[in-house]
């Protein structure tokens, strides 16, 4: 039986993941561990999803239907096809049940699978090439999402200072790691050392923003 | 009106009255009761089984967990006010305590509580404290601990820990099992350790590791800014790569090369790869901007 490449299985990951299992899939997967890995991170976040309280506001449907336009554009998620335009897709799926103090929570989950992406040696020439290509960084728009959607709920304010001020302090912290991590990449776009630090300085602001929304949330 | 009749109600207005005098103060005194709150001290005692779960949420206070022979976890809270409630309570094998406002807009010092707990050994812990501090001690089930500023302690432990801080320190002594820390600005303290797995994550923090490298045991720190320190015995065995982006790497050990492919890292920065004795653990340290220390452990 002819094996397909982690590049082809990542291609068909969403199709797996609502249950359309194609033999050569299956192989690949009994074969390797990072997609095997990812595919079972993802079952768990999903499952995890699914138990969250669904009492608990949803977040807002245009963040996540940014967000994915934002993916498609960087190429880390396939556009969706006409066809299945109208069936509820796995993304979309988790993504509802999401409830909004855990926003960043997605945003880490979507971040995670852009770095994973990004990072895998099978990208690392296609991806060097977007990071070249461009006049700026490829995760241009996932910054500018982070920061609309920081923005969207104003300055934090929890009740407790001690909180407020660690929270607040760390997220000029990231910030100022972010911008420090983009110049380097800029400079060297080859450089893997600089795109996992900006990678993992995205991760570290989205969850900072969703501790901040959910104990924003709590103080209200 | 008959003699009967008066005797009648002259007895029972007697009665009424001596009712009502019994009662009224009965009522005043329940009264009194249901109005007057709780202490601002409990203690309470739940029976477990083996590995029973503790979960904790406490958003200010000092939280202090110890391991006991006892088959029971005890809860001893202190409510810094009356505005701040304490829920204790048992679900099967599993205690849940959580501290909650009991007014709107409480002043962060009233809606303090500190905890000290007593759990059986095998306890799995689930901790969440925003400020405060985090104690542990003695205890070998797994445990997850969450903070935004509260700094975190641990002792002795033995299970899979995971630690996620924001400013919050994380110091941890004599620790086996596997560790998996995350913080933004906190200095990761990591003394005596005995662990198979240690990944440790700073932005800006330093990181101190001094331990044991053990067979097949995967050593990962990484910060942004800071320091990393390594110390190692002469008898530790363990292949290193360190690398860092824009600082030092400054190393004491006397390291073999590599003679397969190097790491990708290597391209990038300064960095060191090589092996110490037989190499039979895996060291990875990692920084942007920071100094990378491999020293003698004295």
């Amino acid at each position: 039986m002819a094996t397909i490449t982690c590049k082809d299985f990542l291609d068909r990951l969403e199709s797996w993941m609502e249950g359309d299992v194609h033999s050569d899939s299956q192989a690949h997967l009994r074969n390797c561990p990072n997609c095997r890995s990812l595919v079972e991170d993802l079952k768990a976040i999903r499952s995890e999803a699914r138990t969250w309280r669904a009492e608990e506001t949803e977040p807002p449907a245009h963040v996540w239907t940014s967000l994915r336009s934002r993916l498609e554009q960087e190429g880390l998620i396939r556009e969706i096809h006409p066809a299945e335009a109208t069936k509820a897709t796995w993304f979309g799926g988790w993504f509802a049940a999401l409830p909004r103090p855990a926003l960043a929570g997605a945003y880490l989950t979507l971040l995670i699978a852009g770095a994973f992406a990004l990072s895998r040696p099978m990208n690392r020439q296609s991806n060097e090439a977007l990071w070249r290509s461009a006049s700026q960084d490829s995760t241009m728009p996932l910054r500018a999402q982070l920061i609309a959607e920081q923005n969207s709920f104003g300055s934090f304010n929890n009740a407790n200072p001690a909180v407020n001020a660690s929270l607040n302090q760390n997220l000029a912290i990231v910030d100022n790691y972010i911008a420090l991590c983009e110049k380097s990449v800029q400079e060297e776009p080859q450089n893997e050392v600089a795109r996992d630090y900006l990678y993992q300085a995205y991760q570290q602001k989205a969850d900072l923003l969703a501790q901040m929304t959910e104990r924003g949330e709590n103080n209200r | 009106m008959s003699a009967s009749h008066f005797v009648r109600k002259q007895f029972t207005w007697n009665v009424s009255w001596k009712a009502a005098a019994l009662l009224v103060p009965g009522l005043l005194i329940c009264g009194m009761a249901s109005a007057t709150p709780p202490p601002r001290r409990q203690e309470q005692h739940f029976k477990v089984d083996a590995h029973p779960v503790v979960t904790i949420h406490n958003p200010n206070g000092m939280i202090t967990v110890k391991a006991w022979t006892k088959s029971e976890v005890m809860v001893i809270s202190t409510r810094a006010s009356d505005y701040v409630e304490v829920d204790a309570e048992q679900m099967g094998n599993r205690v849940d305590v959580s501290t909650h406002a009991a007014a709107d807009n409480v002043a962060p010092d009233d809606m303090r509580a500190d905890y000290q707990i007593n759990v059986p050994e095998d306890a799995e812990l689930q901790i969440h404290d925003d400020s405060g501090e985090v104690n542990v001690a003695n205890v070998l089930g797994d445990m997850n601990v969450e903070t935004v500023a509260a700094g975190v302690d641990l002792e002795d432990s033995a299970g899979y820990v995971t630690i996620k801080t924001v400013g919050g320190s994380f110091q941890c002594t004599r620790c086996a099992g596997k560790l998996e820390i995350a913080s933004i600005s906190g200095n990761l303290r990591l003394t005596d350790i005995h662990s198979f797995h240690v990944h440790a994550q700073t932005s800006t923090g330093n990181i101190l590791f001094s331990g044991e490298f053990l067979p097949n045991g995967i050593y990962r720190l990484k910060n942004y800014s800071g320091v990393i320190e390594v110390r190692f015995s002469p008898a530790d065995s363990f292949d290193l790569s360190a690398t860092s982006l824009k600082g030092k790497v400054i190393n004491e050990a006397t390291l073999t090369p590599k003679s397969h492919q190097q790491h990708f890292y290597s391209r990038f920065g300064n960095s060191l790869f090589g092996t110490f004795n037989a190499g039979r653990a895996k060291v990875e340290l990692t920084s942007f901007d920071g100094t990378i220390n491999i020293l003698k452990r004295d």
